[in-house]
């Protein structure tokens, strides 16, 4: 029904999908598994018509076609139960269902509300959902609406021809044990109508449901699995597997720990992220946090930078406790934030390369509110040799450079100030491997300098090849602490376990 | 050549164009007697403008500049009598607080500016009136050349108000192009959540952009009022709308971030040209403001930068 032919998707500087080879038959259950960064929602997007391939083939019922767009995909037969919800909350069940596609109710330019009561009310019974089309959706619980989701999805069926494709994106991830059973029951009723592609961290629950088993790692797909007597650990070092080389993470520059504590959280709180979390984090140290995503280890990280406030707990900078959560007050006790969000909060795209590493420190670079022009030029002159960022020139607008020179830039405009907080989100995510190694090399050089790294990797074998420290979060609370001094670092499958 | 190459030099690729036509209706055009007599009539337009870059600069709106400077009018010549010079400084602080006021509300109460701005247009638009008891008020001739003789007048030939607009323009350069100031203001244009993520107090910076443009269109009203010999609750009427197709002309885009006060001077003078151009073609008076309007919506559709907008509201 639906092929995939070594499929690629390019972005600017990185090859997000290399070749991929992907089949879903009729009636099939096909389980999409890889770690963040691995693929997956690239893929997906593809799939569903939001991103276009830029090589191979996409076959739908065996034709080549080019998704332009998700309505172009729905059309085809392909619908997206999405993670984030993608009902509009203020609108009835019944509109949400046919958003869009209201034409079929329209007589005289009037949509016959009746009608589409009765055309929700069958889409409803093929999921078992017993809500009237007339509630508002807000008034749902989150198991109806994701319900509600599927019904949508479902009533392409009698618009298109063929069978559809149905796109589960971490549909359990917040349902209770019970829900998930309920959903697992429909989506093998509907077999009979639909091939169904199911996306998860939870690999147990793949196993469970998908006939197969897609491995995805590094933009490829590794390993294809039955789902029936697969095994979660055989899935698991498939979704890690590299060669983990210790010169990678530059392992052998990770020395001891200073005994200065630079950050001390005590039981922080913030209400539906995180929940009574403690952590010391030391000169020299890296110190990572570990999570799935949406585990509430970015939101810790967003609060001891000031741009989140905790509900409880205290957080001391350098044995001051903070009063004030801004990030005017976390710059000015020598906290930087890399962000995962490189573009939207790392660098100001249309300023210049030297304009932005100035941008958090303007005062040491200028005189009575007139900027020096000279100490500031020379060092970024400086810092862009030092850690060879590739642009034309320091008055090169910043937004041009790519993925890793721009996280060059954001290093610099924190080092360079000399700041020795430094909380690194995703640094390596969208960078190709040669500037990642760059930025190991640079972790370690910070630590040397006196530097706490609070750090949120992209993989897990790069919170273990960097960390001295790595806190386990799950469920917006701290699961598990593990030493990760060299010679006695930790597996990924002894994190995962306490992951998921 | 692409349109995003193009840009940058719409604005005075626009003034050439705009200026070689007009000269083509009417040969005359292009004399020195001519042009400094249009520069001079545009000067206050300018300075209106100058304090509305600012805002426009990091990505707000300014709609109250015109309320401002008529309230200032009405300020500045019931207050002469009194106060001599010092009514000058007393208008500018005034104009600043309403600015501030307007900069607070965006910032702090997150009031976005468009409204945040009107309303505080119309609450020194009521000053004004209540001040003026809706009517025209005028300055004695003695007291007003005795405080504010420079403003009229000539030096070596050309008007006065030339030289104070590219005063006040060289200092805003300076601050824009210089400065803390000016960097902070372009980092939020250019990317706010950036700029916050960097430690700068942005609220701050916003509240102070906000009360410089107020104080600035305070100084716009100042000019009118001096130049005029008096003042009334609705005596700058008009002037927002092509004060705002000079910004955004001259190629500073809703969005912030790029452009300056330097962009805004090209772009008064291409409202200067089209002005001028009307009154060769006979368009009435009343009737200017239409092709302000369709001009505006050309300029915004011409400058946005569609990247930077996810939808339009």
């Amino acid at each position: 029904m639906l092929e995939f032919r070594k499929v690629e998707k390019l972005f600017p500087g990185v090859r997000a999908l290399k070749g991929i080879d992907f089949e879903v038959k009729k009636g099939e259950v096909v389980g999409l598994v890889g770690e963040n960064g691995a693929g997956k929602s690239t893929l997906m997007k593809v799939i569903y018509g939001a991103y276009q391939h830029d090589g191979g083939e996409v076959l739908v019922n065996g034709r080549p076609t080019r998704l332009s767009s998700p309505r172009e995909a729905m059309q085809a037969g392909i619908g997206m139960v999405f993670q984030e919800q993608s009902l509009i909350p203020s609108l009835s069940v019944m509109e949400n269902i046919f958003l869009g596609f209201e034409q079929q109710f329209v007589n005289f330019g009037v949509i016959r509300w009746k009608r589409m009561a009765e055309a929700a009310r069958r889409q409803l019974a093929k999921v078992h959902l017993d809500v009237d089309p007339y509630a508002t959706t807000s008034a749902l619980s989150f198991a109806q609406r994701q319900m509600v989701e599927l019904a949508k999805v479902l009533a392409l069926e009698e618009r298109v021809e063929g069978d559809l494709v149905i796109l589960l994106d971490e549909p359990t991830s917040v349902l209770s044990k019970q829900e998930v059973g309920l959903l697992f029951q429909r989506v093998r009723e509907l077999r009979t109508r639909a091939a169904f592609i199911f996306v998860s961290h939870r690999l147990d629950e793949v196993i469970e449901i998908s006939d197969r088993i897609y491995v995805l790692k590094d933009g490829e797909v590794v390993d294809v699995v039955a789902g029936q007597g697969a095994s979660a650990e055989h899935i698991q070092r498939k979704m890690v597997g590299r060669e983990i080389s210790k010169a990678y993470y530059r392992e052998e520059k990770q020395k001891p720990c200073g005994e200065q504590v630079l950050v001390e959280a005590r039981g922080l709180c913030r209400a539906g992220h995180y929940e009574d979390i403690s952590f010391r984090l030391r000169r020299g140290e890296v110190l990572s946090l570990v999570g799935v995503e949406g585990a509430g280890g970015e939101e810790i990280m967003r609060t001891v930078f000031g741009l989140e406030k905790p509900d409880g707990g205290t957080l001391e900078l350098k044995g001051q406790p903070v009063r004030s959560f801004s990030p005017v007050h976390a710059v000015r006790s020598g906290v930087g934030y890399i962000p995962r969000e490189r573009k939207v909060e790392g660098i100001v795209a249309g300023m210049s390369v030297c304009e932005n590493m100035t941008l958090s420190q303007m005062g040491s670079y200028s005189a009575g509110g007139v900027m020096k022009r000279g100490p500031e030029r020379r060092m970024a002159s400086e810092w862009v040799q030092r850690l060879e960022i590739k642009t034309p020139s320091i008055d090169a607008n910043a937004g041009k450079l790519s993925g890793g020179n721009q996280q060059k830039v954001v290093i610099s405009k924190w080092r360079s100030g000399g700041c020795d907080i430094i909380l690194l989100d995703h640094p390596t995510r969208g960078v190709d491997v040669g500037a990642k190694e760059n930025i190991y090399e640079v972790v370690r050089e910070m630590c040397a300098d006196g530097c706490g790294v609070l750090l949120m990797a992209d993989t897990l074998e790069e919170a273990i090849g960097l960390s001295h420290t790595v806190a386990v979060i799950k469920d917006g609370r701290i699961a598990r602490w593990f030493d990760c001094t060299p010679g006695s670092k930790p597996t990924l499958y002894d994190l995962v376990h306490y992951m998921i | 050549m692409s349109i995003e190459k193009i840009r940058p030099h719409l604005p005075w690729i626009t003034l050439l164009v705009l200026t070689l036509s007009v000269t083509a209706i009417a040969p005359g055009f292009l004399a020195i007697g001519s042009l400094l007599q249009m520069t001079a009539d545009i000067s206050a337009l300018f300075v209106l403008a100058l304090g509305i870059t600012l805002v426009i600069y990091i990505g707000g709106i300014d709609l109250s500049a015109q309320s401002v400077a008529n309230m200032t009018t009405v300020l500045v010549t019931l207050s002469l009598p009194t106060l001599g010079l010092w009514s000058a400084a007393g208008v500018l602080a005034a104009g600043a607080l309403i600015g501030a006021a307007s900069g607070y509300a965006s910032t702090r109460l997150k009031v976005p500016s468009f409204i945040a701005t009107l309303a505080l247009g119309g609450v020194a638009l009521s000053i004004g009136q209540f001040a003026s008891g809706q009517q025209a008020v005028f300055m004695d001739p003695a007291a007003r050349d005795l405080a504010f003789g420079w403003v009229i007048g000539s030096t070596a030939g050309v008007p006065n108000e030339i030289f104070i607009a590219a005063a006040l323009l060289l200092v805003l350069l300076f601050l824009e192009r210089r400065t803390v100031f000016g960097r902070a203001l372009k980092a939020i244009g250019a990317g706010e959540p950036a700029a916050i993520a960097s430690g700068l107090r942005v609220d701050a910076y916003k509240i102070a952009v906000y009360g410089l443009a107020g104080a600035i269109s305070a100084f716009a009203g100042l000019l009118f009022a001096v130049k005029l010999a008096g003042g009334a609750p609705n005596i700058a009427e008009g002037f927002l709308l092509p004060a705002i197709v000079a910004v955004l002309i001259g190629g500073t885009p809703l969005t912030g971030g790029v452009g300056g006060v330097l962009n805004t001077l090209i772009g008064a003078l291409i409202v200067a040209v089209i002005r001028t151009a009307m009154v060769y073609l006979d368009v009435p008076a009343t009737a200017q403001q239409i092709v302000f309007g369709m001009v505006l919506i050309v300029a915004i559709a011409l400058t946005i930068d569609r990247s930077k907008l996810a939808m339009v509201k």
